[in-house]
């Protein structure tokens, strides 16, 4: 390989077909008398401009037909070399860093000698070691093209904020998982809105027997093994289910909370009390029959009891998971719209107030789809006022422009799977900490399974990887009508 | 050391034995032998790149004066009846120097059409390192090879090292001339070129012999130049075209050179199409006049024209030519498989002049 142009911080290298330099791969562009080197990926892969290619194609299609046939007698054998240099290609490389003294900058200011500077690959493993990727709480994601693993350290993830993003069927869930349980292995506490049931057996190998993170999976569905009596609800998390989930309006919200604050003065707060104040209230008839409507629809959601002995606490799971590692699988696989609503905005609530009381130390949450449960206000607060509070969320979304710009701007790991659509890759690429050629031009040829993981966990150099297998029973299969005819 | 070299086959084709195993491929075996053998005396040197092309310019030509066109064009109707059309060429390029001489890559090509085919044979390249010292060698060892004379014996100034790449190309391209005309039957050869002999790389014998064994074979050898010096009344002949509707033929008269220059051929201005092109055609003078036309005729019949030139030469032409990929891949050859370096001469034209310093090649 051979430096042949500089501009800006893109870097262009002749290669010859032998080297076999594909998108994705780290170059080592070393200038020995300068004593520095400059890490390269390569972002593109185009034919080189040769001099007189153009006719050695149309001489072998003379009357724009049929390829005239004939016999080459080449005893030099000099066609090899023909081809060979036909075949050379130029890498159109992003310069991610310079080396200087075994130590990595992010500058792209000097440059390096054309003629005497060495071009060669950079292993992954090499590259990790020089970028510190590897830590004392190592998560392998998987496998890289140079069959090395791709280790990213779990303290990465923490304090971060995380999107995993790829268009159906590329492994996005996979990968989360492998995240998950990964965490768990790390004693940390987990929160899954497992919007369609994928996550509740992860603590089943796939051959249905149990794991080592079965006793740390705890599975919630809600109205059936998850339910809440309203005397252990807090105000304020009740006051955000009916304001934000069920759009109570402020007067009769206002209303809301006297009722609530006098029915737990008397020791009174069941839905059976709750039910009977509203009906008796004298009050404007529409403020009673917004207020009664709400109460039919806490009712209806099955997600609130009156029985103590019903109800789940969410407190204890995640007490087990704070002592031991874990994870809150909340099931919302079969919860309507609105009851979805309920339910993240009461475990969203009551998990604010576990931290803020220091009940938990931090809370990793993974969030599917979120724009399917997650209120617009919602979104700043994730990822400015709860991370502060230890709320530290992962999206995955196989609709990338359905998150936030502002969350992409702040996102500080992106793991990302194949893209073809240019607006879903326009809209990823507005995250703050990759460039968008990079991500156009890796994501759209990513097979499946293989994610480019950018961000803080690969310390911005962008990496893809085969993402691993794991022994888990992961359900969530797309249930298919010719599935068994075959 | 011992140099194990691969025999040269040529594979044979059913339609019409084109070559066959029997002909004489003792040519190409040294040009190979040659080639390899002058590499190796060049191993582990350095040299500089060049991409100069030579064009193999036909001998030049006097302007006798008493040449003569005659106006009335011969009206020529195309004959469709099938018949083989062949045609030859070659070239060569230097493709660098080293300090003792220089490195020049030589290829040719035949082309021949049947049943609305084209189908080619293409020879080479070979690449040579002809030095003041080896040229002599080179040139006679061929020579000998195919011709039986060596170049000492034919009383021949020493061709100078510049004029080597076309003394080859040219002893290539009438080798290949001659395999036509053996292994062709009742078809048409197109040469590029005059059938001007006598030249310093075209003798008398060689070029007579290699249209004795095409008559012998049915063949009759049509010479196409792309370019002419001859002129009449100060114009040169392809330009004095008459208002008449081709394909024609016009005639010249009283051509005559002095020797040792003889014309095997007698000269006519072709214009095959209604391309405003024409060009000089050398036709077997010992072909009489009416298989002469009737020849011609099968050739427009049979062939297809761009620009009033025979598509067949025009491929012959373009299969052998090298392109800058291939310069590129025989510097790669001769670095890789050689151990030659390549470096950078100045080109003084750019070092004394600047920007008005065109080069060497416009000296």
């Amino acid at each position: 390989m051979k430096l042949y142009k500089k501009e800006g911080n893109i870097l262009q290298i002749l290669s010859f077909p032998t080297e076999n330099a594909e998108k994705g791969d780290y170059l080592l562009v070393e200038d020995a008398e300068a004593g520095k080197a400059l890490i390269a990926q390569v972002i593109d892969v185009q034919f080189a401009c040769i001099p007189g290619v153009l006719e050695e194609l149309l001489r072998t299609l003379p009357d724009g037909g049929e390829p005239i046939r004939g016999e080459d007698i080449d005893p030099l054998e000099i066609a090899p070399h023909i081809t060979y240099i036909q075949d050379a290609s130029l890498l159109i490389c992003k310069i991610r860093a310079t080396l200087e003294n075994s130590m990595l900058t992010p500058s792209s200011s000097w440059l390096p000698s054309r003629s005497q500077s060495l071009v060669k690959k950079l292993s992954i493993p090499m590259l990790l070691k020089l970028a510190n990727v590897d830590g004392k709480l190592p998560i392998i994601l998987g496998g890289t093209k140079d069959t090395s693993l791709l280790t990213i350290d779990a303290s990465a993830l923490d304090g971060r904020l995380n999107i995993i993003t790829g268009k159906k069927e590329t492994g996005k869930s996979h990968l989360s998982k492998l995240l998950m349980v990964s965490l768990v292995g790390y004693k940390a506490t987990v929160v899954v809105f497992d919007l369609n049931g994928e996550y509740s057996s992860l603590g089943m190998s796939a051959d249905g027997k149990r794991n080592m993170y079965y006793d740390k999976i705890h599975a919630l569905t809600p109205a059936q093994n998850f339910k809440v009596a309203l005397n252990e609800l807090h105000l304020n998390v009740i006051m955000g289910i009916l304001i934000h989930a069920l759009h109570l309006p402020g007067t009769s919200a206002r209303e809301f909370r006297r009722i609530w604050k006098t029915l737990k003065e008397k020791g009174n707060l069941t839905l059976h009390e709750l039910g009977e104040t509203i009906r008796n209230l004298n009050c404007n008839q529409h403020v009673r029959d917004a207020l009664s409507s709400r109460f039919h629809a806490l009712v209806n959601s099955g997600f609130f009891t009156d029985n103590a002995a019903e109800s789940t606490l969410l407190d204890e799971c995640l007490q087990k998971a704070k002592e031991h590692g874990g994870a809150i699988v909340v099931n919302l696989r079969n919860t309507s719209t609105i009851d979805r609503q309920i339910v993240v905005e009461y475990v969203l609530g009551k998990l604010v107030d576990s931290l803020t009381n220091w009940k938990l130390k931090a809370v990793f949450l993974f969030a599917e789809e979120a724009h399917l449960y997650l209120r617009e206000t919602y979104w700043d607060d994730i990822v400015t006022r709860m991370r502060h509070f230890g709320i530290f969320t992962t999206f995955i979304t196989n609709q990338p422009d359905t998150i936030r710009e502002s969350i992409y701007r702040q996102a500080d790991n992106i793991f990302l799977f194949n893209f073809t659509n240019e607006h879903d890759l326009d809209v990823v690429s507005r995250a703050a900490r990759v460039d968008a050629e990079t991500v156009r031009s890796i994501a759209r040829d990513l097979p499946p399974q293989h994610c480019l993981t950018l961000g803080h966990v690969v310390r911005d150099f962008p990496m893809v990887a085969r993402v691993r297998t794991l022994d888990l029973k992961t359900m969530g299969e797309t249930r298919l009508f010719f599935k068994d005819t075959n | 050391m011992n140099l194990v070299i691969e025999q040269y086959t040529i594979t044979t084709t059913p339609k019409y034995n084109f070559p066959q195993p029997t002909t004489d491929t003792i040519l190409p075996q040294r040009f190979l032998e040659l080639s390899l053998h002058s590499l190796r005396q060049v191993h582990n040197q350095a040299f500089q790149v060049n991409q100069q092309t030579f064009q193999q310019l036909s001998s030049l030509e006097q302007n006798p004066a008493n040449l003569q066109l005659k106006r009335t064009p011969i009206p020529l109707k195309p004959d469709y009846h099938e018949t083989i059309i062949a045609a030859v060429d070659t070239s060569t390029i230097k493709i660098g120097e080293t300090s003792q001489g220089i490195i020049i890559a030589i290829r040719g090509a035949t082309i021949w059409k049947q049943n609305r085919n084209y189908r080619y044979t293409r020879l080479g390249p070979f690449i040579f390192h002809i030095t003041e010292d080896n040229k002599k060698e080179v040139y006679n060892t061929l020579e000998t090879a195919y011709f039986h004379t060596s170049y000492s014996s034919s009383h021949q100034v020493t061709p100078n090292l510049m004029q080597m790449p076309t003394r080859l190309s040219s002893l290539l391209e009438r080798w290949l001339q001659a395999m036509l005309s053996r292994t062709v039957t009742n078809g048409l050869i197109l040469f590029d070129g005059s059938l001007t002999s006598g030249t310093i790389d075209t003798p008398v014998q060689r070029m007579k012999e290699i249209l004795n064994i095409a008559r012998r074979n049915g063949n009759t050898v049509l010479a196409f130049s792309k370019m002419t010096n001859l002129r009449v009344n100060g114009y040169l002949i392809t330009d004095l075209l008459p208002e008449q509707e081709p394909p024609y033929l016009l005639e010249t008269t009283g051509l005559q050179f002095k020797p040792p220059t003889t014309l095997l051929g007698d000269v006519y201005v072709a214009r095959l199409n209604k391309a405003n092109y024409a060009f000089r055609l050398d036709i077997d003078r010992e072909i009489p006049l009416q298989d002469r036309m009737r020849a011609l005729e099968k050739l427009i019949g049979n062939d297809l024209y761009t620009q009033s030139y025979p598509e067949t030469l025009r491929l012959a032409h373009i299969l052998c030519t090298f392109t800058a990929n291939e310069v590129l891949a025989m510097q790669h050859f001769i670095t890789r498989k050689h151990g030659i370096q390549i470096v950078n001469r100045p080109d003084m034209h750019r070092l004394l002049f600047g920007p008005f310093g065109k080069g060497e090649g416009y000296a």
